[in-house]
C-alpha cells in the first residue's frame, strides 16, 4: 500500500547533496580554459569619472583585459527589469558601490589584486541622500501600472481627516525602518559559457525565476532570449535578491563573448551590498480612529519609501497590509517615494508587507493599550470577512482561529496587561502578539510541467521553477507521486535549468500553489499517453482495446481483467518512456476570490533590567494557508520567516553616511542577523484545512507570510516588558536603557 | 592580497632574524589573513610562528603561565584556568564563534586590531590604517566607538575580551626579540592613540609575545567577565567588564575592575576599585561605585548611550557576583 507523501514531514530530495557538498551552486561549475573576473566599484556616490589609469593593472601579472567606460562592453539596460542603467557605458556615478570597471584574468587572485591597481579619478556631485529632507513625489508602480490606490471612504464622509475626527478614540505613530539587505548565503556568482560559434550561451547564475533571468540577461546582452540558456539547480537564497540578474550575469558574459573563452565573476561580500539590491529604508505614518470599545472608523497610512534613482524596486507598504487586514469604514493611503543616490532596491521578502505590518500591527498594539481591550480580542472585533470596502471574500480564511489557537497553544492568557509587571530576577518579561498577512495566490501567467513515466518503474518531474532553499524541487516530487500514486521513492524531480518546461517563477510566495496544478495536469497528460500507448502499440497485452477500457491507479494500468505496472508495460511494449508536458493556469475564480495566507505570531521577550538587551524566549506562529504540501519545508519556511522578522525587530540595519553615500555596514561582520544563540524553539502550528479554491490540493503559499508581522509581535512584547514603544527599528538595547 | 614570501622556521631566533616592519607574524591568522584580504595590511613577509616552542598552560606559585600560541579554546578549557580564573575562561568563551576560538591565539588575540569599520574599508580615510588622513569615525557611523581614550585622530574601540579580563588581573606580558627578553605589565603594553593611533603597544619591530603570567591572588577565583551586546553570541562587546573581588564575609575587601567595548585600550577603573574596597555588597554601594566611571568620556554622535551602559553594566556584573556568593 502507498502512502502519499503529501502533508507528512519530507525530507529535502537534494538536502544530501546539500549536506555532503555534493551539490553544485554556480561558483561550483567547471569550465576549461576559465577565466576570471573581478569588480571595481565606485567610491564616490555622485558625479562622473573624469579619468581612470588602468595601465598598472593591465599590466598586472594574469590580466588578459580591463573593461571600463573607456573599454566597453556593449551592454544596454531592459526596461522594466532591473536597473536602469548598464555598467560601464558612461562615466556616470549614480551610487557608492557602483561598478566601474571590471578585470578579467587567468586567476582570481590575479584579477583581484589588479583591480585595486585601478585608479579612479571623479568630478564629485553632492550626492541626495536623505531620506528625511529630499522630496517626496507620489508613488508609483512598475512602468505602465498604475500606482494602487485604494482609499476607501464611507458615504458621506467627506475625508480621512473627518473620520478620524469624528473617531472616539484616535492613536498616531510614526515609523522608521533602516535599510536591510537579503543577505542570502550563496554569494551571486556567474559562470557565462558561449558555444564555439557563440550563438549559445549558457549562464550559470542561482535565480529566482530562470526563464526571465535569462531572457533580461540576453536583452542587456543583444542577442535574442532562445540563445540564453540558465541553469541553478541549487540556489543559496533569494530573498528577493535574485528576482532579477544583476549586471555580474550579462558582464560577465559579455566579457566571454569578446574574450571567446568562459568567464567566472564571483562578488565579494561587501560588493554583495551594493551591486545587488536592498530593502528601501521606509518611514511611516498610522493614524487609527476607533470607538470606545476597539471598533475602527478610520484607517489612514501614509509612507515614504526611499527609492534609488537606478531602480527597480518601489514600496508600497501601505496598500498591502491596511487595505486589506482589517474591517473598517474608512481607509486612505498616501504612498510616497524619495529619489536618492543610493544602491539598487530589490523586492526583499515581503516587500511591502513586512514594514506596512510592523508599522500597523504595532499601532494596533497600541489601539489595543489606548482602549484597554485585549490585543488579540481588538482583533476579532475588526475581523474582515470581505476585502475592507468591497464584497469580494477571500477563497479561504481562518485568521479568527489562527488567533484562538495561538493564544491557547502561547499561554496568551497569563499576559499581563500592565507593562513592566511580569519581572524574573534580572529580566523584564513581556508578551506580544501580531497578525500575518501575504497573498497566497497562483501566478496569472500559464506554468508548466512535464512528467515522465519511465521503464524502471520511476517517473521524472520537471519544472523550471527555482528552489532557492524553499523545498521546490521536492514539491514537485511529492506532487508527483501524490498524482500517480507511487512512492516518492520512484519519483525524480528537477528545476532550475531554462532547457526545462518553464515553471513558476520563486516570487510572491507564489510557487507552490502555481506548481501544483501543472505538475497534476502532466500526471493527467502522462498517463493518457501511456493508455495511449497500451492500446495502440502492437506489443502490448491491450493492443486494439479502446482507451476507455483502462484505467490508471497507483502506478498500474488495469483493464480487461488485468494490470501490469507501467514500467512493466513500456518495457514490454520496447519503450524507454512516455512523456506529457502541461499547462495550468488560474480560471475565472482569480477575479472573484481575494487569495491571502494569514497567520497569528504570538512572542515572549525578556528585557534586561540593567542593561536593556531584549531576548526572545518563546516565538509562536499559527498559520492558515490551506493544505500543506510538505510539512517540514513549510514549517523551515515559516521558521525562517520569523527569523527574519526577528532580525529586522532586533538587529538588522545598514546606516547610510549621509555624507558620503557608502553604506556603513557592508559586510557580514557589521550588518548583524542574528545567530542561533537569538532564536529560542520556534513553535509554527498549521490549520491545514484545504482552500476550496485555488488549485485541486488547496495548497496556499506560505514562503513570505513569517517575515510579515514577527517583528512587530516582538516590538509589541518588549513594551508589554518595558512600557517603551520603540518606533524606529531594530529595538537595540541603547533604546531601551 | 598581494604576493609575500612565507617562511615556516622551528625557532624564535629564526624566525625573529629578519624579522622588521614590514614582518608579519602568522598565528592562527584570524585577524591577519582577514585584513589581508581586505587590503588593509600588506606584509612583504609573512613568518609562520606556529612550529615555534611558545605553548604551554601551566600554574605554579607565580600564578598561571600562558604561551603565546595556546588557542583560545585550549585555554578556555583549561581545569586550572576554569577554577583559579573564571573570568578569563568567560572572556574567552563570550569572543568570537567556536571555530575562530580553535585557531585564534592567545598572542594574536591581545594583538587583534580594532574593528572600526572605516579601519577596515581602505576606500575610506583613516589613521589608524594611514597615518595623517583623518578620522572617518569621527563624524561618521561611531554607534560602537570608544569614549574613553580616544583622540581627535582615533576613537577605534580596542575589541579584545581576553586583553580585559587580563588587564584587571594585573597580567604580565613576555616579549622576545633578538635584543632578549623583557616583561612589562599588559596595561602599559597597550598605548593610547593620541596623535599616533597606527602604533597600539609597546611591541617594537621584530619582537614576539613569547606569553604571559597572571599573577596568583586572592581575587581571581572570584570573577566575572560580562559583555554586552546586541547579537547573543559572535560580535564585539558593546561594553563588557571584568570583574575580580576578594571577599571577607560580606564584605568587599579589594575589586580588581576593567571595562572593555568603550576604551581604546582595556580600560582599568581604579577608582572603581578604590570606591569598593571595604565596603558591603550593596545596590547602593555600587551604584555609588559605579557613578565616576565614565568620567572623561567623550561620546561621539551616536554612542551617547555608552556611559550609561558602562555603569549598568558594572552594576550588573558586580551585582551578579555578589549573588554567586
Amino acid at each position: 500500500m502507498t502512502v502519499s507523501p503529501l502533508g507528512r514531514d519530507i525530507d529535502r530530495v537534494d538536502g544530501r547533496a546539500k549536506a555532503t557538498g555534493t551539490a553544485r551552486y554556480s561558483a561550483d561549475y567547471p569550465a576549461a580554459n576559465l577565466a576570471h573576473a573581478y569588480l571595481v566599484t565606485s567610491t564616490i556616490a555622485r558625479g562622473t569619472i573624469s579619468a581612470m589609469d588602468t595601465t598598472a593593472a593591465q599590466n598586472a601579472p594574469g590580466v588578459i583585459r580591463v573593461y571600463s567606460p573607456f573599454n566597453k562592453l556593449g551592454l544596454r539596460p531592459v526596461p522594466g527589469a532591473g536597473e536602469n542603467y548598464a555598467p560601464l557605458e558612461d562615466t556616470q556615478i549614480r551610487f557608492r558601490g557602483q561598478i566601474i570597471a571590471m578585470v578579467v584574468a587567468e586567476r582570481l587572485e590575479q584579477a583581484r589584486d589588479a583591480a585595486r591597481l585601478v585608479h579612479t579619478t571623479y568630478d564629485e556631485q553632492t550626492p541626495r541622500l536623505s531620506l528625511a529632507d529630499e522630496p517626496r513625489v507620489p508613488a508609483t508602480g512598475p512602468p505602465g501600472v498604475p500606482a494602487p490606490s485604494a482609499t476607501v471612504l464611507a458615504p458621506g464622509v467627506p475625508s480621512i481627516e473627518a473620520a478620524l475626527a469624528a473617531s472616539d478614540v484616535v492613536v498616531e505613530a510614526s515609523f522608521h525602518q533602516p535599510m536591510q539587505h537579503p543577505a542570502a548565503m550563496e554569494l551571486h556568482s556567474v559562470l557565462a559559457e558561449w558555444n564555439s560559434d557563440q550563438t549559445q550561451l549558457i549562464l550559470y547564475s542561482g535565480a529566482q525565476l530562470p526563464h526571465t533571468s535569462a531572457m533580461v540577461a540576453a536583452g542587456r546582452l543583444g542577442v535574442a532570449p532562445t540563445a540564453v540558456r540558465l541553469i541553478a539547480p541549487y540556489v543559496g537564497g533569494g530573498f528577493g535578491s535574485r528576482v532579477f540578474p544583476w549586471y555580474d550575469a550579462a558582464l560577465a558574459a559579455a566579457a566571454a563573448r569578446q574574450l571567446n573563452r568562459p568567464v567566472k565573476l564571483v562578488l565579494s561580500r561587501e560588493q554583495v551590498f551594493t551591486v545587488v539590491g536592498h530593502r528601501s529604508a521606509v518611514n511611516q505614518t498610522i493614524k487609527l480612529g476607533a470607538s470606545r470599545d476597539g471598533v475602527l472608523n478610520a484607517v489612514s497610512h501614509v509612507s515614504d519609501a526611499a527609492v534609488p534613482f537606478v531602480g527597480y524596486r518601489w514600496m508600497q507598504p501601505a496598500v498591502d497590509v491596511s487595505a486589506v487586514l482589517y474591517k473598517t469604514p474608512n481607509v486612505a493611503f498616501d504612498q510616497r517615494h524619495v529619489m536618492l543616490d543610493v544602491p539598487p532596491a530589490c523586492a526583499m521578502r515581503a516587500p511591502n508587507e513586512a514594514p506596512g505590518a510592523f508599522a500597523l500591527e504595532t499601532a494596533m498594539d497600541e489601539l489595543a493599550v489606548a482602549t484597554g481591550l485585549d490585543p488579540v480580542e481588538l482583533r476579532l472585533r475588526n475581523y474582515a470577512t470581505t476585502v475592507p470596502g468591497t464584497d469580494r471574500r477571500w477563497s479561504s480564511k481562518h485568521l479568527d482561529d489562527c488567533y484562538r489557537i495561538g493564544a491557547q497553544r502561547f499561554g496568551w492568557s497569563a499576559r499581563r496587561a500592565r507593562p513592566g509587571s511580569r519581572v524574573d530576577g534580572q529580566w523584564l518579561v513581556g508578551m506580544g502578539m501580531a497578525s500575518a498577512i501575504y497573498p497566497g495566490g497562483r501566478r496569472p501567467e500559464p506554468i508548466q510541467a512535464r512528467v515522465q513515466l519511465r521503464d524502471d518503474g520511476t517517473a521524472l518531474v520537471s519544472s523550471a521553477t527555482a528552489d532557492t532553499g524553499t523545498g521546490a524541487t521536492t514539491l514537485l516530487a511529492i506532487t508527483g507521486a501524490h498524482g500517480l500514486g507511487i512512492p516518492l521513492r520512484r519519483v525524480r524531480s528537477e528545476a532550475g535549468d531554462t532547457a526545462l518546461p518553464q515553471g513558476a517563477p520563486s516570487v510572491g510566495s507564489t510557487a507552490a500553489a502555481s506548481t501544483v496544478p501543472a505538475v497534476e495536469a502532466a500526471v493527467e497528460g502522462a498517463v493518457a499517453a501511456l493508455i495511449q500507448e497500451a492500446v495502440s502499440n502492437p506489443l502490448s497485452p491491450w493492443h486494439g482495446a479502446n482507451s476507455e477500457e483502462l484505467t490508471y491507479e497507483k502506478g498500474q494500468l488495469r483493464g480487461r481483467g488485468q494490470s501490469m505496472p507501467f514500467g512493466r508495460l513500456l518495457t514490454t511494449i520496447d519503450r524507454r518512456n512516455v512523456e506529457a508536458t502541461a499547462t495550468a493556469q488560474p480560471g475565472p475564480e482569480a477575479g472573484e476570490y481575494k487569495f491571502h495566507s494569514f497567520g497569528a505570531h504570538f512572542c515572549e521577550v525578556r528585557v534586561n533590567r540593567y542593561t536593556g538587551e531584549p531576548r526572545i524566549t518563546r516565538f509562536t506562529t499559527v498559520v492558515d494557508a490551506g493544505r500543506i504540501v510538505n510539512a517540514q519545508a513549510a514549517r523551515s519556511q515559516l521558521v525562517g520567516g520569523v527569523i527574519f522578522g526577528i532580525g529586522h525587530a532586533l538587529l538588522e540595519d545598514d546606516p547610510l553616511e549621509l555624507d558620503t553615500g557608502r553604506v556603513a555596514a557592508g559586510n557580514m561582520a557589521d550588518y548583524m542577523v542574528p545567530v542561533n544563540a537569538d532564536i529560542p524553539a520556534i513553535d509554527v502550528h498549521f490549520l491545514d484545512r484545504p482552500d476550496p479554491v485555488i488549485n485541486s490540493l488547496g495548497a496556499r503559499g506560505l514562503g513570505e507570510l513569517g517575515t510579515v508581522g514577527s517583528a512587530a509581535a516582538v516590538g509589541n512584547a518588549i513594551f508589554n516588558a518595558t512600557g517603551k514603544r520603540i518606533r524606529s527599528l531594530p529595538i537595540t538595547l541603547d533604546k531601551l536603557l | 592580497m598581494r604576493a609575500y614570501t612565507f617562511t615556516q622556521p622551528r625557532g624564535v631566533r629564526e624566525a625573529l632574524a629578519d624579522a622588521g616592519t614590514d614582518t608579519a607574524f602568522l598565528a592562527g591568522g584570524t585577524t591577519l589573513v582577514d585584513l589581508m584580504k581586505l587590503d588593509v595590511v600588506t606584509p612583504a613577509r609573512v613568518v609562520d610562528i606556529n612550529r615555534l616552542p611558545l605553548r604551554g598552560i601551566t600554574l605554579d606559585r607565580d600564578g598561571l603561565h600562558i604561551g603565546a600560541l595556546e588557542r583560545m579554546s585550549d585555554v578556555a578549557a583549561d581545569r586550572n584556568v576554569r577554577r583559579d580564573y573564571p573570568m578569563i575562561a568567560q572572556a574567552l568563551e563570550l569572543s568570537a564563534s567556536a571555530q575562530l576560538r580553535n585557531m585564534a591565539s592567545i598572542g594574536g588575540n591581545l594583538l587583534q586590531r580594532t574593528r572600526c569599520g572605516y579601519f577596515r574599508d581602505v576606500t575610506t580615510p583613516c589613521n589608524k590604517r594611514e597615518p595623517g588622513s583623518g578620522c572617518s569615525a569621527l563624524t561618521g557611523i561611531n554607534r560602537t566607538h570608544a569614549i574613553l581614550g580616544t583622540s581627535d585622530a582615533c576613537v577605534a574601540t580596542h575589541p579584545s575580551d581576553l586583553a580585559v579580563a587580563l588587564v584587571a588581573l594585573g597580567t604580565d606580558v613576555h616579549l622576545v626579540s633578538g635584543q632578549g627578553t623583557r616583561t612589562v605589565p599588559l596595561d602599559t603594553f597597550y598605548t593610547l592613540p593620541g596623535s599616533t593611533p597606527h602604533l597600539e603597544n609597546v611591541l617594537r619591530p621584530g619582537e614576539l609575545i613569547a606569553g604571559i603570567t597572571v599573577p596568583r591572588s586572592m581575587w581571581a577565583a572570584n570573577s566575572v567577565y560580562l559583555k554586552i551586546r546586541d547579537r547573543q553570541s559572535y560580535e564585539f562587546a558593546l561594553t563588557s567588564a571584568a570583574v575580580a573581588v576578594e571577599w571577607r564575609g560580606r564584605t568587599i575587601r579589594q575589586a580588581r575592575i576593567a571595562a572593555g567595548g568603550v576604551g581604546t585600550k582595556p580600560w582599568r577603573l581604579p577608582a572603581v576599585e578604590s570606591a569598593l574596597a571595604g565596603q558591603p555588597a550593596t545596590a547602593d554601594v555600587f551604584e555609588a561605585a559605579v557613578s565616576a566611571a565614565a568620567d572623561g568620556a567623550r561620546p561621539l554622535s551616536h554612542n551617547g548611550f555608552k556611559p550609561a551602559l558602562l555603569r549598568r553594566t558594572l552594576v550588573r556584573a558586580l551585582t551578579v557576583l555578589a549573588e554567586s556568593r
